[in-house]
């Protein structure tokens, strides 16, 4: 088996614990907020080299598919932060941590957080496209 | 009760396939998964290959994935997976030689790149008799000493699937339990391989060695306990 193959077998079908998912989460989403850099950095330089195509990135922005992905991507953002200073806490400062209670308390609260930061967040988010794209709440 | 058993099979001498074979069959719940193993082998096919010595959960010849999870066949019992269904296959990220068979020998070589002994050169002490250890320097690596190389750990880690050079937890493990003895004298030597490239820092926190390891050892938190004598220069 190719290692690529044997890895995504491992990802999709190994039957891991809270660990095995939140290990998985942080790859996807340090995947989708590194897409994001790379497309941010792209449509920026567009300043500098393309001043006219800056402009419609800018309305793509604006559009409501983006909308909704910069939503996934304030997702991305919250819990790759949040999980990446547990993770750094516990294997940096305290191992003593890396208990099996411990550990799947931690993923659990290092998800909650990241809910309580992103729900909010999102509100605001969808909040101002139905105001700008579909005048809604009188925009 | 009645269970369908699903088995990994590969049998290269056939020039089949990989495949997987089901069996229908009663057991008791309180047999264990190679118990239900070993009633193919004798009822149904006797082709079936899998390994196993002990049967006491001591050898660790006989890790596998059932359900999905690194486990030893001879330690889980059959009510316990919950379920009617048991599907059994092969460790992962190892070559399969034969049905649950894998080729343990990577796995092998890496706990060896570790120095898995005990190095000490110094003359013997005056008395002419052991080295002395207190209880407390003793206890410090006890967990480590547990380890009875089933693999379990090693083949449940997203870092081994992806780059079969990482050494692995086993190796870290076995490499913790002569780093952290106050009477081993190479330690040096084994951090400096285990601050490789191939070494602890592919360790990603995913802590499925930790869930998947039958002697409860807590691997992930020996990892980080080499980690940090790497960065901090001291065994405490
Ligand atoms: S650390 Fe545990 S899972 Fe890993 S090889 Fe040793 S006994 Fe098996
Ligand atoms: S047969 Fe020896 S550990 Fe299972």
């Amino acid at each position: 088996m190719s290692n690529l193959k044997t890895t995504l077998t491992g990802y999709a079908s190994y039957r891991g614990k809270e660990g095995h998912y939140s290990f998985i989460l942080h790859r996807i989403t340090g995947l989708g907020t590194a897409l994001f850099l790379i497309i941010h950095i792209l449509d920026t330089s567009f300043v500098y080299f393309f001043p006219d195509l800056y402009q419609h990135a800018i309305s793509l922005y604006r559009s409501t598919l983006f909308g909704i992905a910069e939503v996934g991507l304030v997702f991305c953002v919250f819990f790759h932060g949040v999980n990446g200073l547990r993770v750094a806490f516990f294997d940096l400062i305290a191992p003593r941590l890396w208990s099996v209670p411990k550990q799947r308390f931690s993923t659990k609260i290092t998800l909650l957080i990241t809910l309580l930061m992103w729900v909010p967040a999102s509100a605001i988010m969808l909040y101002n496209m139905l105001y700008h794209n579909f005048g809604w709440f009188g925009g | 009760m009645q269970i369908k058993l699903k088995v990994f099979r590969y049998l290269p001498h056939t020039g089949k396939k990989p495949h997987y074979d089901t069996y229908e069959m009663e057991v008791d719940p309180n047999e264990r998964v190679l118990d239900v193993l070993e009633q193919v082998r004798a009822d149904s096919d006797p082709s079936l290959g899998y390994r196993r010595s002990c049967a006491h959960g001591v050898c660790g010849s006989d890790a596998m994935r059932i359900n999905g999870r690194n486990m030893l066949a001879c330690k889980v019992l059959v009510k316990d997976l919950n379920s009617t269904q048991i599907t059994v296959e092969p460790i992962l990220g190892l070559k399969v030689l034969r049905d649950l068979i894998v080729d343990m020998e990577p796995f092998f070589d890496h706990f060896r790149s570790v120095m898995p002994y005990f190095v000490n050169d110094d003359p013997i002490p005056e008395d002419g008799k052991e080295r002395l250890q207190s209880p407390a320097q003793r206890e410090r690596f006890d967990d480590t000493t547990k380890c009875i190389l089933c693999a379990a750990c090693t083949t449940s880690c997203p870092s081994f699937w992806a780059n079969g050079k990482y050494v692995g937890p086993a190796a870290i493990v076995n490499a913790h339990r002569f780093i952290f003895d106050s009477r081993d004298t190479a330690a040096a030597e084994r951090l400096e391989v285990l601050n490789e490239d191939s070494g602890v820092w592919r360790c990603r926190t995913a802590f499925n060695c930790t869930e998947a390891c039958p002697r409860d050892i807590e691997i992930t938190k020996a990892i980080a306990e080499v980690k940090q004598v790497i960065y901090s220069g001291k065994i405490e």
